[in-house]
């Protein structure tokens, strides 16, 4: 500091001097200071606005972009699931309808049969019953007590004659009747049949019917999508979020699944491949582990595809059916041989530990072995069921994913949206706090300014405000 | 076309790259080497040092690992001094069988009664670090059970070079303290930070002379 005193030995007098010829000269340079300040701020506070604008409309533009992602995805979404129901429309009469002349023509047919039986029992007419009266008649003759030999004979003859022609009678009537139950009883399972029928039918309508409805409430979402109003917007977007955080879960344990997998299999492929040679960091063996690993989950999204519950590839969606059988089949068996290698795997590393604990415990001097042998069955039954078993959870890794991809475009658009916008708020309150200190640096040199300005008020009459204004 | 052009581009890098990432497993593996004194008072400590390399660094060993057994004698800096030599095989079950065979011959070692008048343990230390160079291994350690009380033979000189213990972790083990020690505490100290100052001199990564049996596994997994 004393380097710049113009008396190095009267420092009082020397900053006195410094800080009166400061302020003569900032007083007579203040126009031109004011200026280099203010163009500063507008370069700095003004430029840093002006990114700021930038960023907001691309901040607009990104969201336009998600916008158009989401009605878009959901729109094929909307139109692949109206596909797939008329689809399964088709399908269903084509196999249904293939069959209704048949059901027609049994229809028919039991109408018919009961038609037969009916006028069947129309024919059959039973004799009249009216020779119980006759015989009453007969009996009550008065000619019977009259004592004419030959009436009373006539009269007897024609009661037992009327008694024979009463008990024929009732012999066919009973006959008839008897034929007219047998013909009733035989159209009581043509009647359960036609009732049977009209149950397939009536399933058969119920399926159209409810395929139908969710046609309709498909076609509302298509036509609500393709308005594209600020709710369906919203809607959507929330609901590609939830989509995102389920699967994302879904995916994370699955992680850990293969983990398991991985490290269960990872031992005994060391027996199997020759792991003296690594790749990135990595044994031989651990590579192959991963690769069985992955091949399960590869597996697994075919087996998905062909089953028609996912719709990763679109190639596999357009295959003949009979291309997908195929596929599914050869998914199923690739499955089951991994699950199977994966299951002796697991009976070999438990082989492997056994012996490497032996061995520990005889080169430490240890002279019979521990653990029980029931303890280690269970052991290697356990491991070998989970060895079976964990490809095919692995397998339903296709599931989440593809909700995964579906989603991930979205949340990452709307995670980018929220980065750009927080860096732009960052930019505009710099550009404010520049502006500030501008603004308090330029009434800070007019604070240290002030006598001589007073001065200069006084004797040019003119206000320095006033001044730096022009 | 232009696409299968890219295709068969990109195919052809990540190739190269998987091929160029390829790496020895020598970077992985630990080469480690037990230096055995069979000299004077300490030959009696013969079966308990092979009940310490057997109990703690075999089992520590994993696939492509490599343990030298080396004797402290009069003359150390012998091929002959190499008592016994084992590779772990990759196969787990060759790798069990390799390490029960390994320990009949530890001993085997323990039951001779060889014994020698002088204590070369430069000369040891100078075939171990030969012996661990040549295996190229990843991690070299050297483990001394001795008193680490050298007496060279007339005639016999050892000096190292200024590279000779580069890369190798070195570890006195059940150094045991000889009866003038006892009396005075100092000379054994002494013994050892001389020991100390002449392995770190000699571009040793490390020295320890106060491990203990229990620690080598620990310590085998730190250097790893």
């Amino acid at each position: 500091m004393s380097d710049f005193y113009i008396w190095p030995d009267m420092p009082g007098l020397s900053v006195t001097v410094l800080v009166v010829g400061s302020m003569i000269f900032l007083y007579l340079a203040r126009t031109p200071l004011h200026l280099a300040l203010d163009s500063l701020n507008d370069g700095i506070a003004g430029g840093l606005h002006k990114i700021s604008d930038w960023i907001n409309g691309l901040v607009e533009k990104m969201r336009e972009k998600n916008r158009k992602v989401l009605l878009e995805s959901s729109i094929a979404d909307s139109e692949q699931k109206i596909a797939q129901e008329f689809k399964k429309v088709e399908s269903s009469y084509i196999k249904h309808l293939a069959d209704y002349p048949k059901l027609h023509l049994k229809l028919d047919e039991s109408i018919s049969k009961i038609d037969e039986d009916y006028k069947e029992c129309g024919q059959a007419v039973p004799e009249a019953p009216g020779w119980n009266d006759a015989v009453q008649s007969i009996a009550s003759i008065k000619g019977a007590a009259s004592n004419d030999r030959v009436i009373e004979k006539m009269l007897k003859e024609l009661h037992k004659s009327a008694v024979d022609g009463e008990k024929q009678a009732l012999n066919e009537l009973r006959k008839t009747a008897s034929q007219r139950h047998k013909v009733l009883s035989s159209m009581a399972p043509i009647w359960k049949k036609i009732l049977k029928l009209m149950g397939t039918v009536e399933t058969q309508v119920t399926h159209v019917i409810e395929t139908t409805r969710k046609i309709d409430k498909y076609m509302k979402d298509y036509n609500s999508v393709l308005k594209g109003g600020e709710d369906s917007i919203d809607m959507l977007g929330s609901k590609a979020t939830k989509l995102f955080v389920f699967s994302v879960l879904v995916i994370v344990v699955a992680g850990f699944g293969a983990f398991v997998n991985f490290n269960l299999i990872a031992l005994p492929m060391s027996e199997l491949v020759p792991a003296g040679n690594r790749v990135m960091g990595m044994q031989v063996s651990d590579i192959s582990a991963l690769v069985i690993v992955t091949l399960e989950i590869v597996l697994g999204i075919f087996l998905m595809e062909a089953l028609g519950i996912t719709n990763i590839f679109p190639q596999v969606g357009s295959m003949t059916s009979s291309k997908k059988k195929l596929l599914l089949y050869a998914s199923l068996l690739g499955l089951f041989f991994l699950a199977s290698v994966e299951a002796a795997l697991a009976v070999l590393r438990e082989h492997i530990a056994e012996t490497n604990a032996a061995t520990t415990q005889a080169l430490a001097g240890a002279t019979e072995a521990t653990g029980g042998a029931g303890n280690s069955q269970i052991t290697v039954i356990g491991q070998a069921t989970l060895g079976f078993v964990l490809p095919w959870i692995l397998a339903m890794v296709a599931v989440p994913l593809e909700m995964l991809i579906e989603s991930a475009q979205h949340a990452l658009y709307k995670f980018l949206i929220l980065i750009v916008l927080l860096v732009g708020y960052v930019i505009r309150t710099i550009g404010h706090i520049v502006q500030m200190i501008m603004k308090t640096l330029i009434h800070i040199y007019d604070a240290y300014i002030i006598v001589p300005a007073k001065i200069g008020e006084m004797i040019t009459g003119e206000s320095s405000v006033a001044s730096r204004k022009k | 076309m232009k696409i299968k052009r890219k295709l068969a581009i990109f195919a052809l890098f990540g190739t190269v790259f998987t091929f160029s990432s390829c790496s020895d497993n020598k970077d992985y593996e630990t080469a480690i080497c037990a230096l055995t004194d069979i000299s004077g008072t300490y030959a009696k400590e013969k079966k308990n040092m092979v009940k310490i390399i057997k109990a703690g660094i075999v089992p520590k060993m994993v696939p492509g690992d490599t343990l030298f057994l080396i004797a402290i004698d009069s003359n150390s800096y012998n091929d002959k001094n190499i008592k016994a030599k084992l590779t772990l095989d990759y196969r787990p079950s060759k790798a069990n069988d390799q390490r029960l065979q390994f320990a009949k011959t530890l001993d085997g070692f323990a039951n001779e009664s060889s014994s020698s008048k002088y204590t070369d343990i430069s000369g040891a230390m100078m075939l171990c670090s030969g012996q661990l160079k040549a295996t190229e291994a990843g991690t070299q350690l050297m483990f001394i059970f001795s008193d680490m009380k050298e007496e060279l033979k007339p005639g016999i000189k050892r000096s190292f070079e200024k590279t000779e213990f580069e890369n190798i972790d070195i570890a006195a083990m059940n150094v045991i303290k000889l009866d003038a020690d006892s009396a005075n505490p100092e000379i054994f100290r002494k013994r050892i930070r001389k020991w100390e100052k002449r392995v770190l001199d000699h571009s040793a990564k490390s020295w320890d002379a106060d491990l203990s049996p229990t620690d080598i596994p620990d310590y085998i997994d730190e250097r790893k």
